[in-house]
């Protein structure tokens, strides 16, 4: 097209790359040296875009590892219970080597003190990530992955990380809280999807899977305002006046949950645009994924409720290294479980390579 | 590939958007399409063709937003505008090389800045909302260089009286212009529009770098969808929950426009129903395994799979012409209607 499009060119071979280690994209040079483990080339074999070391099929087991994960929490949420174990188990006529695994539910309970409308918010993100949940496994059929083991009580130590730290941290206790809980999620869900769709191959487009992937995208974005307009609209209703006001301090909170996400977004940016090689780590910067949140004043003031680059108003993507880092709550590469995934994500990119 | 998997993929194949776009294609008429009559779709379409096809939609919505948020349009930005970040120069709509025909600025006879007096949330949302789809118009532009279309004839002035008189109950004399619930009505009409038009182009795209770009706007439009929804769904403003209503008849309108766009055929692609279009009303769920729960409908997506819903771009054009782009079972190009008055601005093998 032209040099405006350059930098998405680039940053899409740029994930491509770092998806395929050993293929031939990685073979001009753009990722010497960078190997994949063992199970990388054993996903399935072929169609994955012409490199081999990945397939679509890969690309939808890697997005139903993060679905099981955000419906866990949502059903549990909504209901006290998570996922049936008919939507957690292998398949019929699975083959694959990976195992279910179990949830360790935390202070998993119904969300405390909700109105009748806040809980049918919560029933709502609970019944579409559980969708996605079914979605996924009959898409792949007997391929599909079963449920990893999944920790939800690591919202505590990770609420300990943020800076300040935030003690006793439970997603459960609270409406306000569990919007907090949400906002570790679906950002990074809508992320995920934008950096996976555009490495499904040409075959996998025309098999619908891109269709998939972009219409999942578009659901976690709606997601996502919901979480980042019912902070912005609260802080707004109770009288604050900045983001850590007293009266209504989540904001401050989400905005530190992105600080957070933003140093666990390692290696090249994937926010649009030029010359992000590098996050920096904070939120609203050039180079960063992060839009933080504000708290408008006047109605002629810009609220921050999508979370764009600043010059295109295009959406972030991050890569499955990216997404593993932040679910693993670990920066280090090459670390393989952690986190909310104590076992790691069945999944061949389950290791983090970059 | 399992039995399963192995039917789960044909039954995409046959009744994918991709195919539903491409109808032109002999091969694929008999399979898809059966009987039906075909318009003259694209059959050489570029990507510039549908990034060309996202830039008139996101003209129309960056003007609505300019007007109500600051009370101009996007070439001549008025001060409030360039304070919440609008280009000093505005946003240009017609140049020496643009294709097609520019219809000169939208007129405003008829539209005005909206109120938004006591209501900071939402008139933050608009400024936001303005802003961004203004830097969509840039980036496309940009994208498309001298392949970019001008700004056709739109019309946001009496196009809502059209659009409202096609409403059950009709509703005449609407102008998101009004007050701040209707400002929310005005965006409501497009936001999910938009969506299922990204969607819906983005398996069609063929150079990696556009898919990108494509999916990263497609997210933009659902976290405005989402706003948008979001704000009329959970309010207890009554000025704002007496719009619900209203909206859920915006999109049973949408739904009955869009599946004329299906030209007659009946196959539905497998993310998507009928309606393809679903209001903010209370749905009862099943969750874990449980039944009686109750959802709110802040996401327009399917109810089994909850996919966002992906439309063609002739179901798009038939939504935002009011049916101009569907004669009983042919499409008519160019369509033209309600926003735009003379139809969208392409390239030779472009969507109009």
């Amino acid at each position: 097209m032209d040099s405006r499009l350059k930098p998405f060119i680039d940053k899409a071979l740029s994930r491509r790359t770092f998806l395929a280690g050993a293929g031939s994209v990685a073979a001009v040079g753009l990722m010497a040296g960078c190997s994949n483990d063992g199970t990388t080339t054993g996903g399935g074999g072929g169609g994955g875009g012409g490199t081999g070391a990945y397939t679509d099929l890969d690309i939808l087991n890697f997005a139903l590892n993060l679905e099981y994960l955000e419906a866990q929490f949502y059903l549990y949420a909504a209901t006290g219970k998570g996922l049936t174990a008919a939507n957690t188990m292998a398949p019929t006529g699975y083959t694959g080597t990976y195992t279910m695994g179990t949830v360790t539910p935390g202070n998993s309970a119904m969300v405390a003190g909700t109105t009748t409308a806040q809980q049918q918010i919560i029933n709502e993100i609970a019944a579409e990530e559980q969708n996605h949940v079914q979605f996924l496994r009959s898409a792949l059929g007997a391929a599909a992955v079963p449920m990893p083991s999944i920790d939800l009580s690591f919202f505590g130590p990770l609420a300990l990380a943020l800076t300040p730290a935030v003690a006793s941290f439970n997603p459960y206790a609270s409406f306000d809280a569990f919007l907090i809980g949400a906002f570790i999620f679906e950002d990074v869900g809508v992320t995920a999807y934008a950096g996976a769709a555009p490495l499904i191959s040409a075959a996998g487009v025309t098999s619908g899977f891109l269709n998939y992937a972009a219409g999942i995208l578009a659901v976690e974005a709606y997601h996502a305002a919901y979480i980042r307009t019912a902070l912005t609209a609260r802080a707004i209703s109770m009288g604050a006046t900045s983001p850590t006001s007293s009266v209504y301090p989540y904001v401050g909170i989400a905005n530190q949950v992105e600080a957070l996400r933003a140093s666990l977004t390692v290696g090249n940016s994937g926010a649009p645009g030029s010359g992000n090689t590098g996050n920096t780590g904070a939120a609203g910067s050039s180079g960063s994924v992060e839009v933080a949140l504000n708290v408008p004043q006047s109605p002629t003031q810009a609220s921050a409720i999508v979370a764009a680059d600043s010059v295109h108003a295009i959406g972030f993507a991050r890569n499955v290294n990216q997404v593993h880092h932040i679910v693993y709550g670990s920066p280090t590469v090459g670390v393989a479980k952690g986190g909310f995934f104590p076992n790691g994500t069945n999944s061949i990119f389950s290791t983090t390579t970059a | 590939m399992a039995n399963l998997e192995t039917q789960v993929l044909d039954e995409i194949i046959v009744k994918g958007r991709r195919k539903l776009l491409t109808l032109g294609s002999a091969a694929l008429a008999g399979l898809v399409l059966g009987g039906t009559k075909e318009a003259k779709a694209a059959t050489a379409y570029t990507d510039a063709d549908i990034l060309n096809f996202a830039l008139n939609l996101e003209y129309l919505e960056a003007n609505y937003y300019y007007i109500a948020a600051f009370g101009c349009t996007i070439d001549t930005p008025n001060a409030a505008a360039i304070a919440a970040g609008a280009p000093t120069g505005g946003i240009p709509i017609s140049s020496s090389t643009f294709v097609g025909t520019p219809g000169g600025p939208v007129s405003m006879t008829g539209a005005n800045m909206v109120n938004f007096t006591g209501q900071t949330a939402i008139g933050a949302y608009a400024t936001e909302t303005a802003i961004e789809e203004g830097k969509h118009v840039l980036f496309l532009q940009g994208a498309l260089s001298s392949a970019a279309v001008a700004q056709p004839l739109i019309n946001l002035t009496t196009a809502w009286q059209m659009l409202g008189g096609a409403l059950t109950p009709a509703a005449p004399t609407f102008s998101p212009y009004s007050s701040y619930a209707a400002f929310l009505l005005g965006a409501y009409v497009f936001e999910d529009v938009g969506v299922t038009a990204y969607h819906g182009a983005a398996s069609l795209l063929t150079v990696s770098g556009n898919l990108s770009a494509a999916a990263g706007i497609l997210g933009v439009e659902a976290y405005h969808a989402g706003l948008v929804r979001t704000t009329i769904s959970t309010s207890t403003d009554p000025n704002i929950t007496g719009t619900v209503s209203t909206a859920v008849s915006i999109s049973n309108l949408r739904a009955a426009l869009s599946k004329a766009g299906l030209l007659g055929s009946t196959t539905v692609p497998i993310n998507d129903t009928n309606p393809d279009d679903l209001g903010p009303s209370p749905v009862a769920v099943t969750l874990a395994g449980m039944t009686g729960y109750t959802s709110s409908k802040i996401v327009n997506c399917d109810a089994t799979n909850a996919i966002a819903f992906a439309r063609n771009t002739t179901q798009v054009l038939n939504i935002v012409t009011g049916g101009g782009a569907v004669n009983g079972t042919t499409a008519v190009s160019p369509a033209k209607g309600i926003f735009y008055t003379n139809g969208m601005n392409a390239g030779p093998n472009g969507f109009k």
